[in-house]
C-alpha cells in the first residue's frame, strides 16, 4: 500500500454502476492528487452524484475500486471513513435537532470527547454564522443554512479529504461566499477538495484540477488549464458533452 | 366551473384505471353495496316494537356518517383525485373554486353506495305504510341527507389536516382514532346489550340522543311528514340544507387557507441541555428522545398507544367488568412496540450520516432501544401500578410481574430488528408536510410486531403457570433482557453489513435485491410514492379471490376466538372474576373450560398466523409488481 503522504487523495478504479438497463456509471477512471481543488462536472444525469456516492461508501458499485488516500473504501470502510468528510445532495439530516445538538450528537457518535466537541463545534457555527440559530431545528433551516450544516458536520473530524455534492447548488451569495472561503483555506491548509457542479463560473473560480463527465463516462480530466485549453471552460465543456445553444424562432406572440 | 371540475376528475380518474386500481375500485363498490343491502334489509324486515325500525336506522345511519367523517382521518387521505393546489394559480375566487370541488365530490362509488344506503329511509317509510307524501319527503332528504355527508366529511378531513399540523392536533387526533380502534376491538363488551335492546327496544334516552344527531333528521323527516305535521317537516328539511351550506361554506375557508399558507411555521423547541450525553450510545439516546418529543407522527403513534390501552381497557367497566385494568400497561407497552418499529424508515434518508461514521451501527441500535425503552417503561410501570393499585387486583403482581419485563425487553429487541430487516420507505421528514394524514401506516408491519412483541412473553408466561411462583418473574427478567441484547446484536450486525442497500431502498422505495429496473440513484426527488390504502395497501390485489376472502375474514375475525372467546375467559379463570357473559368455555362443565379455552386460542392463533402468511406472501408480491410501476407513478 502506497504511503498517504504520497497516494492520491481520492482514486477511482474501473467504477460502474447499472440501474436496470441503463448504466448510470460506466467504468469510471479518476485520480485526484492530494492537495487539490477538484471540480467534478458535467450535464443532469451525468453520474455525477452515483460516482461520488460510490466513491464514499454511500452505494455499493456493481464493480471498481474506490481509494482514499490509498485506503479501500468497500474493502476498510472504517479507516477510509476516517479520512473524509461528506456532504450529499438533496439527502436527509437528523431534522429535529438544532444545528448546536447536530453537532455534538455527531461528534460524540464519532467517538470525540466532550469538551473537544464544544470547542469545535463552537468555532465552526461562528465560522458558518450558525451561532445564533439557537432553538431552530435543522428542518426549518434554508437551503444555504442547511448546507453550512451540512459542511459543518463534514468538517467536525478534521478530514482529510472533503467530497461535497452540488455543495453551493442554490445557496444564496452570501451563505456561498462563506462556503468557498472556508473550502479555500481548508485546501491552502493542506486538505483535499471534491465537489460536483454544473455552474462553469464557480468551477473556473475555485478549481486547479477539473474532471468532465458525460453519460457516465469520463470525458476529460486534469489540471484546469489543460483541460480548458485555451478557451473558456463552458465552451469546452460544450464541446465535449456535444450541446449547443437553440435557435431563436416562433413563439412570436410572446412580444408584447 | 363545476361541470368542468367534475369532467376533469373524471378524465383522471379514467388515465389513472390501470388492473390494480379496478380491482379495488370493483371490491370498495361490492362491499360498500353489501352493506347498504344490509341496511335496507333491516329498513324492511318486521321488528317486535314498531319504534325500533326506526332506531335501528337511525343507528345505521349515524355509523354510516360517522364513517365518512373519521374513515379519511383513520386510512388517510380522502379523496384527493383533484387537490386545490392546482387551481391555485387560476384567477378563482377560493368560493368559486370550493363550489366546483364541492360538486366534483358527489362523483365517484362512495357517494353513489350512500345514495344507496341511505334509500333505507324510503324502504322504511314504504314498509311502514306511512303515504305517499312522507315517501316523497323521503325522497328528499336522503339527497340532503347524502350532501351533507359528503361535504361534513371534506369539512372534517380538511379541520383534521389543518390541525394535524401542530401537537394537540396530533395528540387529538390519536384520541379519535384510538377510541374507534379500541372501542371496535371490544365491542363484545356490547353485545348482550346490543341484544336486549333488539329484543325490547332502545332505551328512550338513547333514542332521544339518536334522533338528535343530523343523521337522523332525514327519519324525523319522514315520521312528521306521515302525521302531518309539515312545520317540522319543513324545519327539519332547512336545518339539512342549513348545514351542508355550513360545511361548505368552512370547507371553503379551509381551503383558502391551505392555498395561502405552506407549512407550519417553525415555533422555537424547548431545549433540553443533554449534558448527560457524553457517550456515542447516550448520543443516540439524546437524539431519540428528542425525536419522540419534537416529531408530531411519533408524538401522535404514543398519544395512540395511550389513549388505546385505556380506553381498551376500561370499555369493559360498562358492563362492569374491571378485568382488563391490571393489564393497561401491558396493553400500552404492546401498542408502542407495535407503533415504533419503523425507526429508520421514519428518520428516511438520514441514514447516510451514520453510514459515514465507522462504528456507529451498534452504537445507534444500543441507543435506540435505550430510548424505546425510557419512552416506554416509566409509562408502563405507572399504568400498571396505578391500576393495580385501583382494582386492589393484588393477587395479580406475580402474572405482572412475569410478563412485564418479558415484554419490555422483548419489545425493546423486536422494535429495532424489524426497523433494520423491514423497513417501510417514508418520505423524509421535511419534505412531509405537516399533515399527518398524508403518511399512511403498513398495518401489516404493526400487525406483525404486535404479534411478535407478545410472543417473546411466551416463555416467561409458560413457567408462570407451569413453575413456581418465583421462577415467573425470573424469567421474565432473565428473557426480557437476553432478547433485548440478541435482538439488537443481530440488528446491529445486519445494519454493520448491508447499511448501503438500506439507504438505496429508504431513498428509491425499490429493494436493491431485486433484479430488475430500480430508479436511478439521483436526489431531488420529492416524495415516495403514498402508500395506497385498503386492498392495494395490504398487497392482497394479487390474491386469488379466495385468499383474499380468507385473510381479510381470518384477520378480522381471529380476534374472536383468541382474545375475546380464548384470552379473556382464560384471565377470568386465571384471576376467578368469572362473568359467563357470551365466553363459550364458562358456560362448560369445569373440566372443558381450560381445553375449550386452549381450543379457542389456537384457532384464533391459526387464523391469524395463516392470514398473516398469505397476506404478507402476496404483499411481498404486490411490492415487487409495484415497484415496476413506480420510475412512471412517481
Amino acid at each position: 500500500m502506497e504511503s498517504s503522504g504520497t497516494a492520491p487523495a481520492l482514486r477511482l478504479a474501473g467504477l460502474t454502476k447499472t440501474f436496470g438497463d441503463r448504466p448510470a456509471v460506466d467504468h469510471i477512471d479518476l485520480e485526484v492528487p492530494p492537495g487539490s481543488f477538484f471540480g467534478l462536472i458535467g450535464p443532469n444525469g451525468a453520474g455525477k452524484t452515483t460516482s461520488l456516492s460510490m466513491a464514499v461508501g454511500l452505494l455499493r458499485p456493481d464493480s471498481g475500486r474506490s481509494q482514499i488516500f490509498g485506503v479501500d473504501v468497500w474493502a476498510d470502510p472504517a479507516r477510509a471513513k476516517e479520512l473524509i468528510g461528506v456532504l450529499p445532495d438533496g439527502l436527509s439530516m437528523p431534522e429535529r435537532l438544532t444545528g448546536r445538538e447536530l453537532l455534538r450528537f455527531t461528534g460524540l457518535l464519532r467517538g470525540m470527547e466532550v469538551p473537544e466537541v464544544e470547542r469545535r463545534s463552537g468555532e465552526l457555527l461562528e465560522i458558518l454564522e450558525l451561532a445564533d440559530t439557537g432553538r431552530t431545528l435543522v428542518m426549518e433551516y434554508s437551503t444555504g443554512m442547511r448546507k453550512k450544516i451540512g459542511l459543518a458536520t463534514a468538517l467536525l473530524h478534521a478530514p482529510k479529504l472533503l467530497v461535497l455534492d452540488e455543495p453551493l447548488e442554490a445557496v444564496d451569495p452570501a451563505s456561498a461566499a462563506t462556503i468557498k472561503v472556508i473550502l479555500r483555506r481548508f485546501v491552502r491548509d493542506g486538505g483535499s477538495v471534491v465537489f460536483s457542479s454544473h455552474v462553469m463560473a464557480v468551477v473556473e473560480q475555485l478549481c486547479d484540477h477539473v474532471a468532465v463527465i458525460a453519460s457516465g463516462r469520463v470525458v476529460a480530466s486534469g489540471p484546469l488549464e489543460i483541460v480548458r485549453s485555451g478557451r473558456s471552460l463552458e465552451e469546452r465543456f460544450m464541446d465535449l458533452v456535444g450541446g449547443q445553444a437553440p435557435e431563436m424562432g416562433e413563439l412570436a406572440w410572446l412580444s408584447s | 366551473m363545476a361541470v368542468l371540475l367534475i369532467r376533469m376528475k373524471l378524465a383522471v380518474l379514467r388515465n389513472s384505471m390501470n388492473g390494480q386500481r379496478a380491482v379495488r375500485l370493483v371490491t370498495g363498490a361490492v362491499a360498500g353495496l353489501t352493506l347498504a343491502a344490509g341496511l335496507i334489509l333491516l329498513a324492511g324486515r318486521d321488528y317486535p316494537v314498531t319504534s325500533l325500525r326506526f332506531d335501528v336506522l337511525g343507528a345505521g345511519f349515524a355509523l354510516w356518517t360517522a364513517g365518512w367523517l373519521l374513515g379519511p382521518a383513520l386510512f388517510g387521505g380522502g379523496d384527493e383525485t383533484l387537490r386545490p393546489e392546482q387551481f391555485s394559480l387560476l384567477p378563482l375566487t377560493p368560493r368559486r373554486l370550493a363550489a366546483g370541488m364541492a360538486a366534483s365530490s358527489f362523483v365517484g362509488v362512495g357517494p353513489l353506495v350512500t345514495l344507496v344506503a341511505f334509500s333505507a329511509l324510503v324502504v322504511a317509510s314504504v314498509k311502514t305504510g306511512l303515504g305517499a307524501a312522507a315517501t316523497v319527503v323521503g325522497v328528499l332528504a336522503v339527497v340532503l341527507q347524502l350532501s351533507v355527508c359528503v361535504l361534513a366529511s371534506r369539512l372534517i378531513t380538511a379541520v383534521l389536516g389543518q390541525v394535524m399540523r401542530s401537537k394537540v392536533g396530533a395528540a387529538l387526533a390519536a384520541l379519535v382514532s384510538a377510541a374507534i380502534l379500541a372501542g371496535l376491538h371490544s365491542s363484545w363488551v356490547l353485545s348482550p346489550l346490543a341484544q336486549s335492546a333488539l329484543r325490547t327496544g332502545f332505551p328512550d334516552s338513547f333514542s332521544a340522543w339518536l334522533t338528535a344527531l343530523p343523521s337522523s333528521w332525514g327519519l324525523l323527516a319522514v315520521r312528521a311528514a306521515a302525521q302531518g305535521n309539515w312545520p317540522t317537516v319543513a324545519a327539519v328539511l332547512a336545518g339539512l340544507v342549513a348545514l351542508g351550506l355550513l360545511c361548505w361554506y368552512g370547507w371553503a375557508g379551509l381551503l383558502k387557507r391551505r392555498l395561502a399558507t405552506r407549512r407550519a411555521s417553525g415555533r422555537p423547541v424547548r431545549m433540553s441541555s443533554g449534558d448527560w450525553a457524553r457517550g456515542p450510545v447516550t448520543a443516540v439516546v439524546a437524539r431519540e428522545l428528542r425525536t419522540w418529543s419534537r416529531d408530531l407522527l411519533r408524538f401522535h403513534y404514543l398519544v395512540f398507544a395511550l389513549c388505546y390501552a385505556l380506553v381498551f381497557c376500561l370499555l369493559p367497566l360498562a358492563v362492569g367488568a374491571s378485568i382488563f385494568l391490571p393489564w393497561t400497561g401491558l396493553v400500552f407497552a404492546l401498542w408502542v412496540a407495535a407503533i415504533s418499529a419503523n425507526l429508520y424508515g421514519e428518520d428516511g434518508t438520514e441514514l447516510w450520516g451514520r453510514l459515514m461514521i465507522p462504528g456507529s451501527a451498534r452504537h445507534d441500535v444500543r441507543g435506540r432501544q435505550l430510548a424505546w425503552l425510557l419512552v416506554t417503561a416509566p409509562a408502563t410501570l405507572v399504568l400498571t401500578i396505578a391500576m393495580v393499585v385501583f382494582t386492589g387486583e393484588y393477587g395479580l403482581w406475580p402474572w405482572l410481574a412475569t410478563v412485564l419485563p418479558a415484554l419490555l425487553g422483548g419489545g425493546a429487541g423486536v422494535t429495532v430488528l424489524v426497523s433494520v430487516l423491514r423497513p417501510v420507505p417514508m418520505t423524509d421528514p421535511r419534505l412531509r408536510g405537516g399533515n399527518l394524514l398524508e403518511n399512511g401506516t403498513d398495518f401489516a408491519q404493526v400487525l406483525m410486531v404486535l404479534i411478535l412483541s407478545a410472543a417473546t412473553t411466551a416463555p416467561a408466561y409458560f413457567t408462570a403457570r407451569l413453575g413456581p411462583v418465583w421462577a415467573g418473574p425470573v424469567v421474565g427478567l432473565a428473557g426480557g433482557t437476553l432478547l433485548a441484547w440478541l435482538l439488537g446484536r443481530w440488528a446491529a450486525a445486519k445494519l454493520e453489513s448491508s447499511a448501503p442497500e438500506l439507504l438505496q431502498y429508504l431513498r428509491t422505495g425499490v429493494s436493491p435485491r431485486r433484479k430488475r429496473p430500480a430508479p436511478a440513484w439521483k436526489p431531488q426527488k420529492s416524495s415516495l410514492p403514498k402508500p395506497e390504502p385498503h386492498l392495494e395497501k395490504l398487497g392482497l390485489h394479487l390474491a386469488p379471490n379466495g385468499q383474499r376472502v380468507y385473510v381479510v375474514a381470518s384477520l378480522v375475525l381471529c380476534w374472536v376466538p383468541l382474545a375475546a372467546q380464548g384470552i379473556v375467559p382464560a384471565l377470568m379463570l386465571t384471576t376467578g372474576q368469572i362473568t359467563p357473559s357470551w365466553f363459550l368455555a364458562l358456560h362448560l362443565p369445569q373440566h372443558l373450560q381450560w381445553p375449550a379455552i386452549t381450543a379457542m386460542i389456537c384457532l384464533g392463533l391459526t387464523m391469524l398466523i395463516t392470514g398473516l402468511g398469505i397476506g404478507l406472501h402476496y404483499r411481498a408480491k404486490s411490492r415487487r409488481a409495484g415497484g415496476e410501476l413506480e420510475p412512471t407513478t412517481r
